[in-house]
């Protein structure tokens, strides 16, 4: 198996601590985006926006799992 | 004077919208910063490498992707606030304009009121009422158009909110 082209393993730390920032904000805006309410006055109009609002926090969610995931690999690579 | 002909609040709409466009400049910040940092990985080269670019990649690119939907939504909402304010405002008037015929209404309907008028002030108020429905239709079409725009845009940016990549 070919061995890895080293790079400093610094830049490996670096990378790991953006993807751990990015996961901590997008968690954070999942949590900002479920804590305030648009009344818009309208049944529909306010499923749409309801139906958004939860796909994207779900969405952000998931993702800020994802990066924390790839923080960690990086980190113990 | 709160207008009852159109409903919703155009404060916490525009409230929500801004604080998703907020959420959004901040993703993208991030997105800029892990972009930066993985362009510093180019010289990484291996089977290590290899299994862990395309994860970062992707997960790179779903914050960015993701930023770019909140964005566009808190826009919408932003825009729909700026209109509804407008529909309350003629909706507010309509409705003045309405009492001030003698006149009520039923739902969006414009209607004589019951009880006893003499004949002339019943044809007065006849003749008045396809007038005052056209200033409430204004108003309520006014609305109905924002709202179907802003149902497209949510139902259009739900489905293209990136799906998360999945963990290596």
């Amino acid at each position: 198996m070919p061995a890895d082209h080293r790079l400093d393993p610094t830049w490996l730390d670096v990378v790991a601590t953006a993807l751990a920032r990015s996961s901590i904000a997008a968690l954070e805006a999942s949590h900002e985006l479920l804590a305030h309410y648009a009344d818009t006055g309208d049944a529909t109009t306010q499923r749409a926006v309801d139906a958004l609002v939860n796909h994207a926090a779900g969405t952000l969610s998931a993702l800020s799992e994802c990066l924390a995931d790839t923080s960690r690999e990086l980190q113990s690579a | 004077m709160t207008a009852s002909l159109v409903h919703g609040d155009h404060v916490s709409c525009s409230r929500v919208g801004g604080g998703m466009r907020r959420e959004a400049s901040r993703l993208r910040q991030h997105a800029l910063s892990l972009e930066d940092a993985i362009g510093e990985l180019v010289v990484w080269k291996g089977p290590g490498a290899d299994a862990a670019r395309p994860a970062i990649v992707a997960s790179w690119e779903a914050l960015r992707a993701t930023a770019d939907v909140l964005d566009e939504a808190g826009e919408a909402l932003q825009h729909y606030a700026t209109d509804l304010a407008a529909g309350h405002e003629l909706g507010r008037r309509a409705e003045l304009r309405v009492h001030s015929a003698g006149l009520i209404l039923d739902g969006t309907r414009v209607i004589e009121p019951w009880g006893p008028a003499s004949a002339q002030e019943s044809e007065r108020r006849c003749s008045q009422v396809p007038v005052v429905q056209a200033r409430v239709d204004l108003a309520t079409a006014h609305v109905g158009r924002a709202r179907g725009r802003l149902a497209r845009q949510m139902a259009s940016l739900a489905q293209a909110l990136a799906r998360p990549p999945a963990t290596p």
